[in-house]
């Protein structure tokens, strides 16, 4: 990260990580509640590349981590994982004209992460995070970080210094891109 | 690399040497962050509140007024109660045993409910600065709410009874002679009870408390919850049990924190 992009990520990522602890514990469906900071890793990596990716999904999850009595570095782990496979699949080249592309890629890696960090959970000691829950998680973080994802991949452009992207679900070239 | 710094604060914080440095840093940042999500919630949720006063004032109003006439049922119990409880802590003073009602205790409102998808906690707007420790149970509506996992300076997080890393020694049956565990099976799940001999006489509604063992983690005869199923298990001589939890923890708003250490 260069220039103002550091101050301004950390701005972004410290309203996603208010937000969550705030008004976002409040939305509960089906017992579950959505994951905005798992959702911002991903936009990071969609708008930002492997690298910003990886970077924003671990400092998000490490700052969730603060406030969780969950093995601390877990969220961390399970962001950067995200960030950096939402990264990956840019640098791939897969074609992000399709408007449906960033809802897509949001809902997806949104459930992997949630199942990531259930599996992670159970082999650190907690077995009933595979079983009790987990559907109703999964369903409520896919979903929201599905129809949130274009507002957060937008908070990243803007924390980039992207914003000036032609297409505001196509968003700009990042590094790793193939031209 | 961050995968492996990740991977390494992990074994840190699971190992109990060097867990008190991972606690320090979460009880900086509950101490930083606390003011900022209060005041962010003191703005936005009387906006929801008033949306969803508005959308259901006519059954809000209904359900005042039950709530009146539930408390003042409670009122007349309580009443009744009185002199049976001065009884109980008579006899148990004489028996130098801990009762509940003679302990302090720090009334606290529960400001955050599940921040993890996966965890059942809530957070309490008092910390060490007002005698909240680690260890200290927390009793609630009717019952046993949970133990505190977590203190900073004016924040603590509550495990509630029903997180599966909970585990509660509980005793039932004629003279609460009859000893089990039980162990909370996630958030809105009946807790197991573990340990129940096969040929034990159960009854469905029947009260748990806690035993007062394992180190004294809780002082005894504080109400767990109420006996909701039981079946033989074929080829075990342990019986399967479940427990629902006496305290409503979906409707928790204030707890007391016992000021009770365990004897660890």
């Amino acid at each position: 990260m260069r220039g103002k992009e550091a101050p301004r990520a950390l701005l972004v990522l410290l309203v996603v990580l208010v937000l969550q602890l705030t008004v976002v514990l409040d939305i509960r469906i089906g017992g579950a509640h959505p994951d905005l900071i798992l959702g911002l890793a991903i936009a990071a990596g969609l708008a930002g590349g492997t690298e910003r990716g990886a970077i924003v999904g671990f400092l998000s999850g490490l700052a969730l981590d603060l406030f969780l009595t969950t093995p601390f570095g877990l969220s961390a782990l399970v962001g950067t994982g995200v960030g950096v496979a939402a990264g990956q699949l840019v640098a791939a080249g897969v074609d992000r004209t399709n408007w449906l592309f960033v809802p897509g890629v949001a809902a997806l890696g949104s459930a992997i992460g949630v199942i990531m960090f259930a599996v992670l959970g159970a082999v650190l000691g907690q077995p009933d995070t595979l079983t009790v829950g987990l559907g109703a998680a999964v369903g409520v973080v896919t979903v929201v970080n599905g129809i949130l994802g274009y507002l957060l991949v937008r908070a990243c452009n803007w924390a980039f210094g992207q914003e000036r992207s032609g297409s505001a679900w196509q968003g700009p070239l990042v590094a790793g891109d193939r031209h | 690399m961050l995968v492996l710094v990740s991977v390494t604060l992990i074994t840190f914080d699971e190992r109990s040497g060097t867990h008190h440095i991972t606690s320090g840093l979460k009880s900086v940042a509950h101490d930083v962050f606390s003011p900022l999500t209060s005041g962010v919630n003191d703005i936005l949720r009387p906006i929801g509140d008033f949306f969803a006063g508005s959308v259901n004032y006519g059954s809000l109003q209904s359900e005042n007024q039950q709530l009146q006439a539930t408390i003042g049922r409670l009122r007349l119990q309580l009443n009744q109660t009185a002199a049976l409880r001065e009884q109980v802590r008579e006899l148990d003073s004489l028996e130098h045993l801990p009762y509940l009602g003679s302990l302090p205790i720090v009334t606290a409102q529960m400001t955050q409910f599940d921040l993890s998808n996966f965890d059942a906690d809530i957070t309490l707007d008092k910390g060490r600065s007002s005698g909240v420790l680690v260890g200290m149970p927390v009793v609630g509506a009717g019952g046993l709410v949970g133990q505190v996992v977590q203190a900073s300076h004016g924040t603590a997080i509550v495990q509630l009874i029903t997180d599966s890393r909970s585990s509660v020694g509980v005793s039932f049956g004629p003279n609460n002679q009859t000893y089990a565990t039980a162990t909370g099976q996630g958030p809105g799940n009946p807790l197991s009870v573990q340990y129940i001999p096969a040929q034990t006489h159960l009854h469905k509604g029947e009260f748990m408390y806690t035993n007062g063992l394992a180190d004294g983690e809780f002082p005894p005869n504080i109400p767990v919850g109420r006996l909701h199923s039981f079946k033989a298990t074929v080829g075990s001589g342990a019986m399967t049990v479940t427990m629902t939890p006496v305290a409503d923890l979906d409707e928790l708003a204030y707890v007391d924190v016992v000021q009770w250490e365990p004897k660890l």
